[in-house]
């Protein structure tokens, strides 16, 4: 009936002579089997976990990957794609199995800038790629916070976001096409160039899926036109709950701002004692970063609605960034808050969850009561407008009894952001970290489709093994179709 | 063909609706599912004898208008939809061919995009969350009801363009626009000359602002809507009153610019409602070689009389409407040459088989829904060979 095939056999060991193998594929010097160069591999950009690879291997060329991913089938080994390893989730951490390390492959295979295209290798970081098209005018829009290290290939597994996406779209709206190379070797395309759909939208299914569908050899994506001109503004707010208001106002009046971000207390202060201090105010209970671009005909009419409804909401101030220079200062701040947030304690936890923009207010006067019961330091730094959340606590892992409260803390939060009728992650994915939730978000159908979806691409469940979706989903959706009938009448 | 219909208003339909479907996949009978029907013409022929229809199940479930977010039911028209968003100021921006008499489910489920589609998004750009029934009966809540989340693997965008055939919608959350300020809709005439158009298209796309709307007309249809017999391009630019008008002085550049009104759009979708026998299909390739894909439509349709084609030229889409039984053999023949992309939305029964398959087939497309609706029972047959 459902005819999934159960993957038959326990996953293989990893043997010198698969080593030996990928070896002669990628070169000896590009597979990495020591323990302590393994080290390097243990976590990824998230704090807290770590896992350490049997293998780690570094292909160079497309047929490299081919070729490892087919050695890796042959031997019936687990793998997990990497790209610059700067994910929040967990998401590119191997446990004892293959890391599959992609940032080697860096080419910008074609520009196409009359339909505003590239073709991009998997490992193009992503600033690297609107560098090489400035000179045309145009950009690639999604702009992830590590976007200076992060790759287009990491990107595609995450459906990264970023500040900009709340006018331009996430990363799935910005890819056309992608050539991949599924677990078992076979290698197929998704999409086309111009856009067209037909079929099943298998690209979209691909985009976001964590490393679980395959491995990306090429990506086209679209790039955008730089706008003709841009305002940056600082308002600042002497409570979170007007910062809010004069989101959902902003929003509300058909304006749709670049970027639309909110910082809290605690990171404004974090971030003035930093040395990326941007000039926030040191006293105000929140700030937003607004950003108007676009066409200059009437941007500055627009410019002037939004100071009007920031001050409707009871701004102090509104301030509108006279120059470039003012413009790339007030976002370092943004930009690096987390960075900032390293020098108040050693270890960060951070999460994604989003919430309706309605439900702004409230949920972050939950949070702020979450913390004081729990007496941790929660910072907020968000894309308020799509209403995306990033509350961190700065602490000390070795400290237990701080450790504890932290993840309560967190749990809480995430739990109230689930109650609002929000979801666990905006952007960073569910990876290992998020995996706890899964089941308080869907329902198991739900996840059991998921797996269904997850076992058409990658039958032997080999590629990124145990994130995404809990394992115990995934065992529900083999299990025997009578058994699974009667259970759900 | 004796066909049996199902549906009763409200929520409790999911539970009538998982036991037909149950049913139906326990007796391997397969199912056409349908809403009001407006789009029953369109896709592959499915053979089925049964029919599942959701067109009672109707009512706006959630409507949040500080968070631009509208839950429905499947069976609720968008014309409901309109009403209920316009009291604030909004609209759901999703606007398939016909008209707004067809329902939120029938638009996502075909993944039809209108006029506003190039800058306003498509189906799969729009919906955030659903709800939907496989072939086996069971129940998937996806994606969720905010307008940002990567939470698991993407079932929303699967089923969004799938004609039903991965799984029966019940309802859906979509995102909502704003109304802007203002509008104002002008008419370019417009020569469509291969090289003309593919200069138009990369024109358009250098511009610096992105009209909300944008289609170009042969005559036959510019005249159907009251416009004078020449091919033109409609553009519709929106925002405060200053980009309005700054908008409008960059589009003389294109050509002499004439205002026309709003309801234009409407009129324009409308069109081809009641057309008898319409045979329909969009050609695209890149926005550089519109030119070609616009002088392909024109060939196809060479020997047919009031034939309509329009298009998007920065998208680098060209959708044809003809009234005239189209030729099997020669629209396959098309087709194998067009260095593109050919999606067929209507044609007449027994042309389907023509249709060369190869940019359809795909194995993987086949093991989803292999694995969605493993006794083939949702809509067979609807996309070609793949389902």
């Amino acid at each position: 009936m459902t005819a999934a095939p159960v993957p038959t056999s326990t996953p293989a060991p990893i043997t010198p002579a698969l080593a030996d193998t990928l070896g002669q594929i990628v070169g000896r010097s590009r597979v990495i089997a020591r323990s302590s160069e393994l080290l390097v591999y243990s976590s990824d950009g998230l704090p807290g976990y770590t896992k350490i690879p049997s293998l780690a291997v570094f292909p160079g060329t497309r047929a490299e990957v081919v070729a490892v991913v087919r050695e890796l089938a042959k031997a019936n080994v687990p793998f997990v794609p990497r790209g610059a390893g700067t994910g929040l989730s967990g998401g590119a951490l191997a446990d004892g199995v293959v890391l599959l390390g992609l940032n080697r492959l860096r080419r910008i295979i074609a520009v196409d800038t009359a339909n505003q295209l590239a073709v991009v290798e998997p490992g193009v970081v992503n600033t690297v790629l609107t560098r090489n098209v400035a000179q045309h005018g145009l950009h690639y829009a999604p702009d992830p916070s590590s976007q200076a290290a992060c790759t287009i290939g990491g990107n595609v597994a995450e459906n990264a976001g970023g500040p900009h996406c709340l006018k331009y779209g996430v990363t799935l709206n910005h890819v056309a096409a992608i050539t991949a190379v599924l677990p078992d070797g076979t290698i197929t395309s998704f999409g086309n160039a111009h856009g067209e759909p037909t079929g099943y939208d298998l690209l979209g299914a691909f985009v976001g899926s964590e490393g679980c569908f395959g491995v990306a050899l090429d990506v086209t994506v679209r790039l955008q036109r730089n706008p003709q001109a841009v305002r940056t503004m600082l308002a600042d707010f002497t409570s979170l709950d007007a910062a809010a208001r004069a989101v959902s106002a902003i929003i509300a009046k058909g304006i749709l701002p670049a970027a639309l971000e909110m910082m809290d207390a605690n990171t404004i202060r974090a971030v003035e004692a930093s040395i990326y201090a941007a000039g926030y105010p040191v006293d105000a209970a929140a700030v937003l970063l607004i950003e108007l671009d676009g066409f200059e005909a009437g941007l500055d009419d627009d410019v002037a609605t939004v100071v009007d409804l920031c001050n409707a909401a009871g701004a102090r101030a509104v301030r509108v960034a006279a120059d470039e220079a003012e413009r790339a200062k007030l976002w370092q701040g943004r930009k690096k808050a987390f960075g900032a947030m390293g020098r108040v304690s050693r270890h960060l936890v951070v999460q994604d969850a989003v919430v309706p923009r309605t439900k702004l207010p409230d949920v972050l006067a939950l949070i702020h009561e979450i913390a004081s019961r729990y007496n941790v330091r929660v910072c907020n730094v968000f894309h308020a407008g799509d209403g995306n959340l990033h509350p961190n606590i700065a602490y000390d892992a070795e400290n237990a009894d701080e450790s504890a409260r932290v993840h309560k803390a967190m749990r809480e939060i995430m739990e109230a952001c689930i109650a609002a009728g929000g979801s666990i992650t905006g952007e960073h994915g569910v990876g290992l970290d998020k995996l706890v939730y899964m089941d308080q978000l869907f329902t198991p159908d739900t996840l059991d489709a998921m797996c269904g979806l997850r076992d058409v691409f990658d039958p032997g469940r080999r590629a990124n093994p145990g994130k995404v979706v809990p394992i115990h989903s995934c065992r529900e959706w083999h299990a025997a179709p009578s058994a699974r009938r009667g259970a759900a009448t | 063909m004796a066909r049996r219909a199902v549906g009763s208003p409200g929520s409790g339909n999911v539970t009538q609706v998982v036991e037909r479907i149950r049913e139906a996949n326990a007796e391997r009978r397969p199912l056409r599912v349908a809403a009001a029907g407006t789009w029953l013409d369109a896709g592959a022929p499915v053979d089925a004898d049964d029919s599942l229809s959701l067109a009672g199940d109707t009512g706006i479930v959630e409507y949040v208008p500080g968070d631009l977010t509208l839950t429905a039911r499947a069976g609720t028209t968008l014309a409901d939809i309109s009403a209920a968003t316009r009291a604030h100021d909004q609209w759901l921006p999703l606007d398939p061919w016909g008209g707004d008499e067809g329902t939120l489910g029938a638009t996502i489920a075909t993944g039809t995009a209108g006029p506003h589609a190039h800058a306003m998004g498509q189906p799969r750009d729009v919906v955030l969350g659903m709800e939907f029934v496989t072939g086996e009966g069971r129940v998937v809540r996806s994606g969720g009801r905010v307008v940002k989340n990567v939470a698991g693997f993407d079932l929303t965008r699967l089923v969004t363009g799938s004609w039903g055939s991965l799984g029966v919608i019940l309802e859906a959350t979509v995102r909502l626009r704003a109304r802007p300020q203002q509008t104002r809709t002008l008419l370019i005439p417009m020569k469509t000359t291969r090289a003309e158009l593919s200069a138009l298209a990369l024109r358009l796309r250098a511009m610096p602002f992105n009209p909300i709307a944008s289609e170009l007309l042969n005559a036959t249809f510019a005249a159907r809507l009251g416009l004078p017999f020449h091919a033109c391009l409609l553009m519709r630019a929106a925002g405060n009153e200053a980009s309005v008008e700054a908008q409008v002085d960059r589009l003389r550049e294109l050509g002499s610019i004439e205002d026309v009104d709003d309801s234009v759009w409407d009129r324009l979708r409308a069109a081809e409602r009641g057309m008898d026998e319409s045979s329909s299909w969009r050609w695209s390739r890149l926005p550089s070689e519109f030119g070609e894909t616009w002088n392909a439509a024109e060939d196809a349709t060479r020997e047919m009389s009031d034939t309509f084609i329009h298009g998007n030229p920065a998208r680098g889409i060209v959708r044809v409407v003809a009234t005239a039984t189209v030729k099997p053999k020669k629209l396959a023949r098309l087709v194998r040459g067009f260095a593109g992309t050919v999606a067929v939305e209507r044609l007449p029964r027994d042309a389907w088989s023509s249709l060369p398959t190869s940019n359809r087939t795909n194995d993987l497309a086949r093991a989803v829904r292999e694995k969605f609706d493993p006794a083939g029972i949702l809509n067979p047959g609807i996309m070609g060979d793949l389902a």
